[in-house]
């Protein structure tokens, strides 16, 4: 006898997701850049790279290294603009088939507001994600995410003006993640993608130089994962939005962490360049997981760690 | 001058690892088991390879292909030991597996029917011009191929009688004077230059290849440089591995995974590249 099937879908921000494995901003390009080492199409959904409102050439090089489990990045937001992302990049996004999440970038509240507006006359957007995170540009970026007044008013300036579901993509580098996720909710955000990258740096001992031309890069990689799953499990106890919870993710069993944790989906980052069908693969075990366990839907395992803890919330 | 056409596709499977052969205190030459590779490479084309199936180090290594043997299935690459990745891989035994991508990147783009092709190889870039001249060594795709390889010491002239074998003139040059001529290699391409050529093929250090680059335009004569960068994704979806170009006179950064590694030289910005470099 067949296995019985196992629900994978989930509800996000009023968008059903076939399954909760998406693919992080900035570790997919604008999905087509994997070819046919990747099976897009099974994908839960693919956030875009950033895009800002005028092309941005990013930063010098090296922009990234290697560390213990893990790499720094220094891109510094390097695409084409607006314009030419929904000119020559949308177009095949649309035929991959799943959600495009598309991640915004601004300087300033303006230029969030903007990007908003140009991208909800733009067909075949599920949602926006606000990049509220970026460790690596001068203006802009992570300044909104680690200050709870402008997280709140950048997202609320945004939901002023769009319909689209609003994903605010929030910044680990701050004491006190739960007031920044309560200035987002408070702000209008409709889910929040859990965690940008950490603040970090190396050292070329033998140049005697930073590693990256940046000097600083954001740290992404299993080396975070925890630091992340920590994050999901205290905002969740505080906000009540459904939360995409990333950071080192390389299979199932990382993912299940962030669910049981009380992520609503996941996405996989950093490991796509190392295994680019690495979500394909984590999909197909998810549903052995849930199989074996005896889960009809996956969707019932969004907090299970919390009903079984038998620990307080922050609060 | 016709870009070679690019590999119709990219392969990501695991192959096996069939012959480690050290050739210089810290190099060694692989030899993998992979048909698709064997026959879809082209010389200047690279291959990401993941040292260990796990996620520390984190990160595959690229590696330009130095050969392939299409009879037998197999292709070479030649590392050198710089971390703890490539010790992984200069301690790997045959019949260890490896999980690959590739070839990937576009490769040279072979000289006219007219003129001669120079190869300046420095250190370990000699991997994709021993590839390149035994293209052109081959009946069907003959030019007159001249070499030029210059190393810091012997040690680091590994694999030099692969790349003069291949070469009809071959000159090598060693910076302590070690073994061959003493010098920078582009102490030598001056006169080369000057006997005229259809094309001048580079690969090595950046500071190399922006004075290779700066002889072969006032010589008018066309370059394309093989570059290098630390890698992430190798498909171009990272952004990581960006090199400063000025194709059409914008300024802007470009991948040598995927735009790349072989560029044109007349697009690379090689002012901003020399800023870049710590000498030494």
């Amino acid at each position: 006898m067949a296995a019985p099937q196992v629900d994978l879908s989930v509800q996000l921000a009023g968008l059903t997701l076939a399954n909760p494995v998406l693919v992080a901003s900035g570790t997919f390009g604008y999905g087509t850049e994997y070819g046919e080492l990747v099976d897009v199409g099974r994908l839960g959904g693919l956030c875009t790279k950033a895009v800002t409102l005028h092309p941005r050439a990013g930063n010098p090089p090296p922009r990234i290294c290697e560390t213990s489990a893990g790499m720094l990045n220094a891109i510094g937001l390097q695409n084409p603009g607006v314009e030419v992302f929904i000119s020559e990049k949308m177009p095949a996004l649309r035929e991959l088939g799943v959600p495009i999440i598309v991640n915004i970038a601004g300087e300033s509240v303006a230029d969030y507001v903007a990007l908003a507006q140009r991208l909800s006359d733009c067909a075949d957007i599920a949602a926006l994600e606000l990049n509220l995170s970026c460790p690596n540009v001068k203006r802009g970026g992570m300044q909104f995410g680690i200050d709870d007044e402008l997280t709140e008013r950048v997202v609320a300036a945004v939901r002023e003006v769009t319909r689209l579901p609003l994903i605010a993509k929030l910044s680990p580098n701050v004491t006190d993640i739960v007031g920044i996720a309560e200035a987002a909710r408070d702000g209008g955000a409709d889910a929040l993608s859990l965690i940008n990258t950490l603040l970090a740096m190396s050292i070329d001992i033998d140049r005697r130089q930073p590693m990256l031309a940046n000097v600083t890069g954001g740290l992404s990689g299993p080396a975070i994962r925890p630091v992340a799953v920590r994050m999901v499990w205290e905002v969740t106890q505080a906000v009540d939005l459904p939360i995409i919870g990333m950071g080192g993710i390389t299979s199932a069993a990382d993912a299940l962490q962030f669910i049981m944790a009380g992520a609503t989906a996941v996405a996989v980052g950093t490991a796509n360049f190392v295994e680019p069908d690495v979500a394909g693969r984590i999909i197909n075990d998810l549903e052995d997981f849930c199989q074996q366990a005896g889960v009809a839907r996956v969707a019932d395992l969004i907090g299970a760690a919390h009903s079984s803890s038998g620990t307080e919330g922050l609060q | 001058m016709a870009l070679l056409d690019e590999a119709p596709s990219m392969y990501a499977q695991t192959i096996q690892l069939i012959q480690r052969e050290q050739v210089g205190p810290d190099y060694h030459l692989l030899k993998f088991d992979c048909p698709q590779v064997a026959a879809a490479a082209q010389p200047g084309q690279f291959v990401h390879i993941r040292v260990a199936a796990k996620w520390d180090p984190l990160l595959r290594r690229p590696f330009s292909v130095l050969r392939t043997n299409e009879a037998e299935g197999s292709f070479q690459v030649l590392m050198r030991t710089v971390g703890r990745g490539t010790q992984m891989l200069a301690e790997a035994q045959p019949s260890t597996e490896f999980d690959i991508m590739g070839p990937l990147g576009n490769g040279f783009a072979l000289p006219g029917p007219e003129g001669e092709a120079i190869l300046v190889a420095g250190g370990i870039g000699v991997a994709p011009l021993i590839f390149l001249a035994t293209v052109l060594h081959e009946p069907e795709s003959y030019r007159y191929a001249r070499g030029l390889f210059g190393a810091r010491s012997a040690d680091d002239l590994c694999c030099w009688l692969e790349f003069s074998g291949v070469c009809d003139e071959f000159t090598a040059v060693t910076q302590d004077g070690s073994a061959a001529e003493q010098g920078l290699v582009t102490d030598f391409l001056a006169p080369q230059l000057e006997r005229g050529a259809g094309c001048v093929y580079a690969c090595g250090p950046a500071l190399m290849l922006a004075e290779v680059a700066r002889q072969c335009q006032g010589a008018e004569i066309p370059c394309y440089a093989s570059m290098e960068q630390r890698m992430g994704c190798g498909v171009g979806a990272c952004l990581g591995c960006v090199i400063p170009t000025r194709a059409s006179g914008a300024q802007r950064y470009q991948r040598v995974c995927k735009d790349g590694p072989v560029f044109d030289a007349q697009i690379v910005d090689w002012e901003a590249i020399r800023c870049g470099c710590t000498p030494g």
